[in-house]
């Protein structure tokens, strides 16, 4: 609870109506894209770094939580207020600073969304590549603090790769600028590069500046349709061993399929599992890359291979590969949603793992993702109202965590960890290694104030860490 | 329609993924989570199970809305949002006990060409002592802020004689002679009161394309605006009515050039009316009749405009929301200009965008309703387009105060005036 002070304060600093402490606005600022909801005390809207630092200074003068929010769209729970306190929202914080088309950079604010960043450097032909599943509503403030991926990620990488440095507030309220302006630089540590992925634990992001590249020329998109699931994972590794770089890779199971033929109206009957290829670059060397891949399928038994034949059905078809996620409770209620990465040549290798798992324990694990780069999105199906269910749901995840290591791969290539996936990282991560983390956060952050209850799991008291689930356990 | 309650399941559908903010005009303009649909249906939710109250906060959440349904479309859950939205201010009604806004102008509407057209008549010879001629089309600018109108807003005047007292509307006789497509026109009060034009020129263009059109006395407001305000009782004599007064005569369609009544009756009539099982045969037949202009004339007249001087050189085409979204009427409409020859078609950008008149939201809370029209009114502008056609007289009150309000120097008419 916070004190009449603090409010008024609040208040003070970010103006009147960009303060509230209403029940109305309380409650839809509990949730995010996890479906779980804890009620904050107070949600600010600032319009500045200035601002941000002050809120941070009172924090921990007083003592309460501040969680800093984008659009609230992560499947983490990274936004969600665990503990109560202050939610800072950016979604006042929506401008393009500049676009710099001689030195291919923007400098945005944390709440322009991403995809209208992208249609504004499109039109000057320039391109910023990370496409999270949510561009069309995540913020780039999000996808800094949760270091976003997307399907492009195969040939561009992920946000990390595009930050070339930040304006952020410390948990001590301090203002700090890192990085450079430049295509190189090594003065110091790469504060740049801790910040972002820290799931708003180490600082709030308050401006970026962003890599551009120049716009890929065009870009072709095929579908791959291979009646056995095996041959699709196959065929991934394939096209990566053929050195044949597409700009997106992504696999879709069976159980997906039907969720996309809903969405897109389209009929995949007999399709055990789809490739969706895009390679995009100059017009000679695109034709010759799908050429390559339209072979390296067929050769792996692919049932058909063809070209989207316009643009129209391109969107048709990312529209509906977008809808899997959401949509997968069609199948099953409730559902845990993973995001792991395995080297590329062990998809198959994960794929048949993941099935053989799902055999033994009687679930239907879809899968979808971004299988260029390894990283798939595992989806364990259970009715959580049936307790057996819900205990070989949670179990089957322990064990595709387990398989996945076992790849040399990591649990999490893009959600983050925050509350969903923090009981699990040890057994990813040395005790040494979290211990060093632990000691980056309490030196950035000696009171404990900035998104508390996120990455590590909790020593002592009740479990607050919550699998992404349907349904709500409002605190 | 289904009460609030019996939604329980869409609000649950409902995974909070946030797609919902990539596509809400109102949620564009106010930048906060309570003004999208994830938000919307929380509140509802939160309110029906009693966690919070039916506070102004939450009526207020609840009326910034145009239901334009561009949420529900963009849903990859398929949560129904406009079916919530219209229970959750059915529900507000019941308990309030009073209509969410405008509930006097409704109950003159449904005694339409009695009360209401005698108030009206005198307000048409009196409009000039509280509003002076705008510069667009002789729009009226209001001269004092008033009440639902705020100053400055510009308005169509209301017509000197309504079009439903207009000779080309009276002089039809219900048709008798077989072979030719007998059709019923419906009017709607933007029409009658507002643009006799649209009226007269959707008849000739339907005489044109060989059907055999008359135009029902008795009829009355569609209801579309009471239901938006809550008031479903309302809304619910005014269906009957009109589906008493369009039974009388036999014919083969039903047709209207207003968007939002076209939804009304093809939709909501069968929605409000759905708890009378009685009427459910007359309300499918009459339903089943119910067709928009544009599709009528491009679907089943087959009409192309043999071309038409427009006065305008590039044309571009507003989708109504309860057009595109809400009957699923793109193309026609688009086909229809491309057949003029004399018309040079230019697509906007994003066309299917609402103007932000709806729901009521132009009454409810005008500045925010206008600030969402600016979208449209850049896209106009980016397109160099001169003249902006549509198929809703909402929609063109609404772009035609945005255009002036904006200040961009182009001319909106409906579909059926250009072809």
């Amino acid at each position: 609870m916070l004190s009449e002070t603090v409010k008024r304060e609040l208040k003070r600093i970010v103006g009147e109506a960009n303060a509230t402490f209403a029940m109305e606005d309380l409650l839809c600022y509990a949730y995010d894209a996890t479906n779980s909801s804890y009620m904050p005390d107070a949600v600010v809207f600032p319009s500045s770094a200035e601002e941000i630092s002050l809120i941070l200074k009172m924090a921990n003068s007083e003592g309460f939580p501040v969680i800093p929010r984008g659009a609230g769209t992560g499947f983490s729970g990274g936004s969600l207020p665990v503990d109560g306190g202050v939610v800072v929202s950016t979604e006042r914080m929506r401008k393009i600073i500049e676009i710099d088309a001689e030195n291919l950079t923007a400098i945005v604010e944390p709440g322009v969304v991403t995809w209208e960043l992208q249609n504004e450097v499109e039109k000057l032909g320039l391109f910023y590549p990370p496409d999270p599943t949510s561009l069309k509503f995540s913020t780039i403030g999000g996808n800094i603090a949760e270091c976003a991926g997307g399907p492009r990620a195969v040939k561009y990488g992920v946000t990390r790769d595009y930050v070339l440095g930040l304006q952020a507030v410390l948990p001590t309220g301090e203002i700090i600028d890192t990085g450079v302006a430049t295509a190189k630089g090594v003065v110091g540590y790469d504060l740049t590069r801790l910040l972002v992925g820290s799931e708003g634990t180490l600082g709030i992001v308050t401006k970026a500046r962003l890599r551009l590249l120049p716009k890929p020329e065009t870009t072709k998109t095929l579908l791959a349709l291979f009646p056995d699931i095996k041959d699709a994972a196959k065929a991934v590794s394939a096209v990566i061993r053929a050195k044949v770089v597409p700009s997106t890779l992504e696999f879709i199971d069976s159980a997906c399929i039907k969720v996309v033929e809903e969405h897109a109206k389209m009929d995949f009957s007999g399709a055990g599992a789809i490739l969706l290829i895009e390679a995009d670059g100059g017009a000679d060397s695109v034709e010759k890359e799908t050429v390559t891949i339209e072979r390296i399928c067929l050769e792996n038994n692919a049932s058909s291979v063809r070209a989207a034949t316009d643009k129209y059905e391109v969107k048709d078809l990312w529209k509906a590969r977008r809808a899997i996620s959401p949509s997968l409770h069609k199948i099953r209620p409730d559902k845990i949603n993973e995001d792991v990465v395995v080297p590329r040549a062990s998809i198959p290798d994960l794929i048949a793992g993941i099935e053989e798992i799902s055999k033994r324990h009687n679930l239907l694990i879809a899968c979808f993702g971004h299988a260029g780069d390894g990283n798939i999105h595992v989806n364990v199906m259970y009715d959580k109202k049936n307790a057996v269910e819900a205990a070989s749901a949670e179990d089957a995840v322990v064990e595709v965590f387990r398989l996945t290591l076992r790849l040399h791969g990591t649990i999490s290539g893009e959600h983050g960890v925050g509350t969903t996936k923090s009981r699990f990282i040890e057994m990813e991560l040395g005790p040494a290694v979290i211990d060093a983390m632990k000691r980056i956060k309490a030196t950035l952050d000696p009171k404990g104030i900035l998104n508390p209850g996120k990455i590590f799991p909790k020593a002592k008291g009740p479990e607050k860490a919550e699998f992404a689930v349907a349904g709500k356990q409002t605190q | 329609m289904r009460k609030l309650v019996e939604l329980k399941e869409e609000l649950e559908k409902c995974v909070k993924c946030g797609a919902c903010r990539s596509v809400c005009p109102t949620f564009r303009v106010l930048g906060r989570e309570t003004a999208c649909a994830r938000g919307k249906l929380t509140l509802i939710d939160a309110c029906m199970g009693g966690a919070i109250e039916m506070s102004e906060a939450y009526l207020k959440h609840l009326k910034e809305c145009t239901l334009c349904g561009a949420c529900r479309d963009t849903c990859p859950k398929g949560v129904d949002t406009v079916a919530v939205y219209n229970a959750a201010r059915v529900d507000a009604v019941q308990k309030l006990g009073a209509p969410l806004f405008a509930s006097i102008v409704f109950k003159n509407l449904l005694e339409s060409g009695r009360i209401m057209d005698v108030a009206l008549k005198i307000a048409s010879r009196l409009q000039g002592l509280i509003f002076k001629d705008g510069t667009l089309e002789s729009g009226l600018l209001s001269r004092f802020s008033l009440p639902v109108i705020g100053k400055g807003r510009l308005l169509p005047p209301l017509a000197r004689q309504f079009f439903l007292e207009t000779s080309e509307a009276r002089g039809l006789p219900a048709p008798a002679k077989t072979g030719q497509l007998k059709v019923a026109f419906y009017a709607g009060c933007g029409v009658n009161y507002l643009m006799p034009g649209v009226g007269k020129a959707s008849i000739e263009v339907l005489k044109k394309a060989g059907a055999d059109v008359f135009v029902p006395a008795g009829q009355v407001c569609c209801g579309m605006p009471a239901f938006a305000s809550g008031d479903a009782a309302m809304a619910r004599q005014m269906a009957l009515k009109n589906i008493e007064v369009f039974e009388s005569f036999e014919c083969d369609y039903i047709t209207t050039s207003c968007a939002t009544c076209g939804h009304g009756l093809k939709h909501m009539f069968a929605d409000v009316l759905s708890a009378a099982p009685e009427l459910k045969k007359r309300i499918e037949a009459f339903s089943a009749k119910v067709i928009d202009i544009n599709a009528l004339l491009v679907n089943v007249l087959k009409y192309r405009s043999a071309g038409k001087e427009t006065g305008g050189k590039l044309v571009t085409y507003h989708d109504p929301c309860h057009l595109n979204r809400a009957q699923g009427v793109r193309n026609e409409p688009r086909e229809l200009l491309k057949s003029n020859k004399d018309i040079t078609f230019k697509e906007m950008a994003f066309p299917c965008s609402c103007c932000g008149l709806g729901g009521g939201l132009s009454i409810v809370n005008y500045d925010l309703s206008i600030e969402i029209t600016e979208r449209k009114i850049e896209s106009i502008r980016a397109s160099g387009a001169d003249i902006v056609a549509t198929a809703c007289p909402g929609c063109i009150v609404q772009l035609r105060d945005g255009l002036h309000k904006y200040g961009v120097n182009a001319r909106v008419a409906h579909v059926v005036e250009l072809v």
